[in-house]
């Protein structure tokens, strides 16, 4: 024993550090092993965790609690056997580590603190010592009972004298068959309880295994071997990058182990230990590892061996509960930063899943098409009942194409894990994309149907008469489906596709050869396996997708909100339950809770929609709600969180609840954090009678796209609220990547999809290996039976297009800056220019990023007005507010001076301006002379001050209507001339005046208060349609609320009490003041000329502002579809004008070049932003094309 | 066509309220940019008593570009050509969108009154101004009997 002991350590080459630490500390005494805590007590056998088997005292009162760390590290074999009995739904993992740490803590502290720390990183440690620092009181679990069939426990105390058992099996039995064959039914039991009641034979592989030991004597023929994990308790996502693909070695992790001496022999090579590894410690795949060939001799360090490896799937795969606890959907909602990285546990289960699978594809465990025309197939697969051992070095295939035919496809799911290329959506595949899921079919065979009139007070249009029965379909078929039975079990082809049959091979385990009174246990010819959630089932799959709800994703402009409504009036509330109300006569609420579904202990709102709409929508809602409501029965309340008392109240023991309730995604979030904040026990949903109480009869998410990335807490709340019909409203189902989908079908709940698993197998994968068809073949599958998309473009059954809107006609009109503004900009321009060569040179653009981006944006803001320089203006979403460059305040007259603008307007004679400055005011002396003021160009009379310009020769003119006249000399080469007097007139020496509040009008030179290109246009555009289109509203748009701000107050001292009104909508506004805005904009008035400024990012979404015909954007974003979704609040149903966008650009600057980066998004696909980096390098090449 | 600017109403307003003596302007009724204009010739100038029918149009870029006028009566002058064509500075290059209508109006008013052949526009006309002013003018006299007698 010691010699071998001594040999041991001398030939630990391969043993992880961590262990060796381990073990010295152990050695040390200063640390008793705490994690076999229900074994110490049993003195015969103490179990050890480490192969030297140096431990010789153990109690479980005198755990040390040091270095519990290094407790963590722990060889995770063990954790198998001390997993609590209950079938843990939540991560049993965890819990168990920690109760091998701290063995006999209460299971549900043990739950309480893997809940806390679920999502961050070490969830293990911080649990632990959270539990030491605050002192947690713990029952400590009575031991448990040594006569409780845990692993090793029973066979120790019997035969294992030196307490050496690694794992406590068959330790020291002999080797007589007889002996075997009765260790063999029981292994499963007792290693994994109750809850594997049978483990069945799947085929056996013939290994050609490394010994990494020496051994004394040869290893018999027979000899039964045990195939043991050490990885030292790393987590998974060490050993796989993100893409799946694994980082070290598998084999070292993989050992074998002689369980007669209890000592590691050998390992397995690195192909086999690939598919292993993931498999050991699940219960669900039991493998029997039996000596073959050993040539005889006693093996050293390097020889080759022969083994044979029996694998049985056992009843624990099967089990439906178990299935459950794999899908990582419970854990990806605590998945952390970006969108499709998988957590840990999503990591765990896929690895599994891809270790089945490679199993399977090893065993040569082959599929039994059940379609009709594999006839053949699947008999040729039946006649080989035997499946033999498959010897790995045998490189022969067998001949057999079909097989290999089956095979390739599994063995390509495989090969998806080790694709590194990152996929790419871009524009023509989301074309593509869209056009496959557009619903044309529906226009031409789906019944109308017609709202009821006593609800709702509105002609809905065909289509979305259609598209109202498809609705209802959604959610009203399923029940009658399901009552009928037409789900069960027509024929096989109703097989869910995902699924695959498998025949149960003849049990060719060395076990069962050898054992004369061998019974199989009879579970029919066939199973059945999701190799791509590693789900299995003895019974047929049958697809069903219960789901009530949908997207519903017309177009923009088709109506969305209409037709939603149109769903809520037709039905409010859900019948079923209500009309059993009625019978039920008055016996009010208490008796009525619905059929337990799983997640209805919740009160169930059966009469009221929630609607969940992005802020600015919110009083268009409850508009359009109020307009269209023909019935005094329902109503509408808007839910801001704190106005109602408790929801669950109101929604459920009133007689009357509201129909709808509204609320935005902000609150959602607000609330759902606040819950999440909570203290753990406090937590359950009882206590809160917010939108986390209810279960509502139906939820809709207007613009459902927000939330796209299922990674956001608003995400993540929304997808808490639970309720019986869902439904998603988006025009832009993706933006940016197919995953964006991901998140509308787990909204959805539509299983299997909604399974991150199913996700990235099916769509994500080869979506990433451009196998394109299939991802989207996939999705199409998957979204068709919820999904209704119609276009403007397509044509009804009579062949008339959906929707026929006035043509649109978008200008954009290249302004040319003022004087300053050029001056100010090649200022500016000269500076980021620099910048970006510096950058380049030294190869760190992509560190100055922030930097750089604050210089296009001072350049972007120069082309709009000079003012907004130093305008604090967050839209910028890629520049973090910390940037120094961008806190840096600007000071306007400083970049003045700094540019020399002051210097050159002081070498203009200033004697002359005095002097003409002094005649004019000689002209004019009162401020009441100034109001005499005519313009004989436009003969207005008189001439409103703020537009006052002198000539030289002191005539006045309004400043627009002489520099009109001025640049059309120009464009005729003529000599520019006073209009009055034809004296020649010089730019330099035009005046204006200057108004302040409570002071006589100031003469100044123009130059100095000259406005920006942009809104000279602007005002010159409002003056012309005053003129030309009296009372047409005007929406403008722009990105910078500064830019808003400056409009706002130019156009005040503009118009402003003739004939203009002047509204305001941005984000600053909260939501009575913009329904205000909204609403007062909306009213027809032909004696005012009413102009909105309207933010991009606040009201670029989900507005109707059809009331208007006329928008101008006032600078371009850098996405075209940004400005797209703005021009469409304009052209949209409703609109009877034709639309006139004017976009102003400015010649040789920035935003030219922005265009072009713009066309180059629409041509190549701005959805192409595979991820952080590629969009930041995209950016990057984006700035180079900026300062070309 | 775009509706029409605020000064042209203005304009015509005008004209309607507060004629010019002697002359008369008024919009079409389709088009309300285009004029039917009516000159009465000056006293002691040979177009005394004749009454000059004119066309005139704003065009689009009026009153940044002049009127285009034209007689359509027949008239003897030399700053006038046969198609009713007027060489009148303020008409070209010397307009001013500070001139209106009604100035313009005026300004041919009184180049009737002051005809001046060596400006000409009409060649043959100015020819026989300069040649015999007396047989010129009895001519214009008779001209403007001929076509531009009051109705």
């Amino acid at each position: 024993m010691a010699d071998e002991r001594e040999r041991y350590f001398k030939d630990e080459f391969d043993s992880s550090q961590e262990k060796e630490r381990h073990e010295f500390k152990l050695n040390g005494g200063s640390f008793l092993f705490g994690s076999n805590g229900q074994e110490p007590v049993e003195p015969a056998a103490p179990i050890v965790p480490s192969e030297s088997g140096l431990h010789t005292s153990a109690g479980s009162d005198s755990q040390s609690q040091n270095d519990l760390q290094d407790e963590t590290l722990q060889d995770e074999s063990l954790q198998e056997e001390f997993e609590p009995a209950s079938n843990e739904l939540q991560s049993p993992d965890y819990i168990s580590q920690i109760r091998q740490i701290i063995p006999g803590m209460n299971l549900d502290v043990a739950r309480g603190l893997v809940e806390k720390y679920r999502g961050e990183g070490d969830v293990v440690s911080k649990a632990i010592s959270e539990y030491f620092e605050e002192g947690l009181i713990v029952e400590h679990e009575k031991p448990r009972n040594s006569s409780s069939p845990t692993a090793g426990g029973n066979e120790g105390a019997e035969s294992n004298s030196n307490g050496n058992s690694r794992n406590g099996s068959l330790v020291g039995q002999p080797l007589t068959r007889e002996k075997r064959r009765k260790e063999v039914t029981p292994r499963p039991i007792k290693r994994l309880k109750s809850e594997i009641e049978w483990r069945k034979f799947i085929g056996s592989l013939q290994v050609n295994a490394m010994a990494t030991r020496p051994t004394l004597r040869p290893l018999k023929y027979g000899t039964e071997l045990e195939i043991l994990k050490s990885s030292g308790g790393l987590p998974t996502s060490k050993l796989y990058n993100t893409n799946g693909r694994k980082k070290v070695s598998m084999a070292s992790f993989v050992k074998i182990f002689d369980t007669q001496q209890n000592r590691e022999i050998g390992r397995l090579p690195e192909d086999v230990a690939q598919i292993v590894y993931p498999l050991i410690n699940t219960d669900d795949v039991v493998f029997e590892a039996t000596m073959v060939f050993c040539e005889n001799k006693r093996l050293s360090i390097g020889d080759s061996f022969v083994l044979q490896l029996d694998c049985f799937l056992t009843s624990s795969i099967f089990d439906e509960d178990q299935n459950k606890e794999l899908t990582p959907s419970r854990s990806a909602r605590w998945g952390s930063n970006s969108s499709m990285v998988e957590t840990e546990e999503e990591l765990q289960s896929r690895s599994k899943k891809v270790g089945l699978l490679s199993l399977f594809d090893r065993l040569r465990l082959r599929t039994v098409d059940d379609k009709a025309d594999d006839a053949s197939k699947s008999s040729a697969n039946s006649e080989e009942d035997g499946v033999e051992v498959i010897d790995l070095d045998d490189d022969d295939n067998d001949g057999d194409e079909k097989l290999e035919d089956i095979v390739a496809r599994e063995e390509d799911d495989a090969r998806r894990f080790s694709s590194q290329e990152e996929g790419v959506m871009n524009l023509n595949q989301l074309k593509v994309f869209y056009k496959a899921t557009q619903s044309s079919d529906s226009l031409k065979t789906l019944p109308e149907t017609e709202p009821p009139s006593t609800t709702i007070n509105l002609t809905l249009r065909k289509y979305q008469r259609q598209g109202l029965t498809w609705m209802l379909r959604r959610e009203h078929e399923f029940e009658k489906a399901a009552d009928s039975q037409g789900f069960q079990n027509v024929n096989g082809n109703m097989m869910n596709p995902l699924w695959k049959c498998f025949k149960w091979p003849k049990d060719m385990s060395w076990t069962a050869q050898r054992m004369e009174d061998h019974t199989e246990v009879d579970l029919g010819k066939f199973f059945y396996a999701n190799l791509h959630t590693g789900e299995f089932c003895l019974e047929k799959p049958i697809l069903k997708t219960m789901m009530k709800g949908g997207v519903l994703s017309d177009e923009m402009g088709l109506g969305k909100t209409i037709s939603a409504l149109s769903l809520i009036f037709t039905s409010p509330y859900d019948s079923s339950l209500v009309d059993k109300h009625l019978f039920m006569d008055g016996n009010e609420d208490e008796n009525l809770s619905p059929p337990s579904s799983q997640s209805s202990k919740k009160p169930y709102a059966m009469k009221t929609t929630l609607v969940i709409v992005p802020t600015s929508l919110l009083s268009q809602w409850h508009s359009e709600f109020t307009k269209f409501n023909n019935s005094p029965d329902l109503y509408c309340e808007i839910y801001y969180g704190g106005n109602v008392s408790s929801l669950k109240t109101l929604l459920t023991k009133t007689k009357n609840p509201p129909t709808v309730v509204l609320t935005t995604y902000g609150i959602v979030q607000n609330e759902w954090t606040r819950i999440l904040k909570m203290d753990r026990r406090d937590a359950d949903m009882d206590s809160t009678t917010g939108l986390f109480s209810l279960k509502f009869y139906r939820v809709i998410l207007d613009e459902g796209h927000v939330i796209r990335n299922r990674t956001t807490s608003t995400s993540k709340a929304v997808m808490e609220i639970s309720s019986m019909c869902r439904w998603v409203l988006t025009g832009t189902p993706i933006i940016n990547r197919l995953d964006d989908l991901y998140s509308i079908v787990k909204f959805l709940k539509l299983e299997p999809w909604a399974q991150i698993s199913y996700w990235k197998m099916f769509v994500s994968d080869p979506f990433e290996r451009k196998d394109y068809r299939q991802a989207f073949d996939v999705v199409n599958a998957i979204l068709e039976p919820v999904f209704l998309r119609r276009t403007k473009q397509m044509q009804d059954a009579d062949g008339r297009p959906l929707v026929e809107l006035p043509p649109k006609e978008v200008v954009v009109e290249k302004l040319t800056f003022n004087e300053a503004q050029n001056t100010i900009y090649k200022h500016y321009l000269e500076e980021a220019e620099t910048s970006v060569k510096k950058g380049l040179a030294r190869g760190d653009l992509l560190k100055k990023y922030s930097t750089i981006l604050v210089h296009i944006l001072r350049l972007r803001q120069i082309c709009c007005d000079p003012k907004l320089l130093g305008a604090q203006d967050e839209n910028d979403e890629d520049l973090s507010k910390s940037n120094q460059l961008l806190k840096e305040s600007v000071d306007v007259n400083k970049v003045y001076q700094k540019v020399g603008l002051n210097e050159s307007s002081n070498r203009l004679d200033s004697g002359r301006l005095n002097t003409i400055k002094s005649r004019i005011q000689e002209k004019y002396p009162t401020a009441d002379s100034l109001k005499t003021l005519e313009c004989s160009i436009c003969t207005a009379d008189p001439i409103e001050l703020h537009k006052v310009l002198f000539t030289e020769c002191c005539h006045s003119f309004c400043e627009e209507c002489l520099k009109e006249y001025l640049e059309f000399q120009k464009q005729k080469e003529l000599e520019l001339k006073c209009p009055n007097c034809r004296e020649p007139v010089n730019k330099n020496y035009f005046f204006t005046l200057m108004l302040k509040d409570g002071e006589s009008p100031q003469v100044v030179p123009l130059r100095e208060v000259a406005k920006s290109a942009k809104i000279e246009a602007l005002l010159k555009h409002c003056s012309i349609l005053q003129e030309t289109s009296p009372g047409e509203q005007i929406v403008v748009f722009s990105q910078f609320s500064s830019f808003l701000d400056i409009l706002e107050t130019e156009l005040a001292n503009t118009f402003l009490g003739n004939g203009v009104k002047v509204y305001k909508f941005d984000g600053r506004l909260n939501l009575k003041e913009r329904a205000a805005v909204l609403e007062n904009f909306s009213t027809k008035d032909f004696d005012n000329q009413k102009v909105l400024l309207m933010s991009l990012k606040t009201g670029g979404v989900g507005l109707n502002l059809t009331c208007a015909s006329y928008a101008f954007m006032m600078d371009p974003w850098w996405s075209p579809s940004m400005e797209d979704q703005a021009i469409d609040r304009i052209h949209r149903i409703g609109q009877i004008n034709q639309v006139k966008v004017t976009r102003f650009i400015v010649e040789n600057s920035i935003e030219e070049k922005m265009l072009k980066i713009q066309e180059r998004k629409r041509t190549i696909g701005e959805a192409m932003d595979a991820d952080e980096d590629e969009r930041r390098k995209r950016r990057i090449d984006e700035i180079q094309m900026l300062f070309e | 066509m775009a509706s029409l600017p605020k000064r042209i109403i203005k304009e015509t307003e005008r004209l309607a309220s507060d004629p010019v003596p002697g002359i008369s302007a008024e919009p079409h009724e389709d088009n309300l940019r285009y004029f039917a204009v009516t000159i009465e010739g000056p006293e002691e100038s040979p177009y005394e008593n004749g009454v000059f029918e004119l066309e005139l149009y704003l065009p689009d870029d009026y009153p940044m570009e002049a009127p285009k006028v034209r007689f359509l009566t027949r008239i003897y002058h030399p700053n006038i050509d046969r198609l009713g064509r007027i060489c009148l500075d303020v008409l070209k290059n010397n307009w001013s969108p500070a001139l209106q209508i009604r100035t313009v109006l005026l300004s041919i008013q009184a180049l009737l009154a002051s005809p001046n052949p060596n400006d000409p526009l009409a060649n043959d006309v100015a020819e026989e101004w300069i040649k015999n002013e007396e047989l010129a003018i009895s001519k214009a006299k008779e001209w403007t009997k001929l076509y531009a007698g009051k109705r």
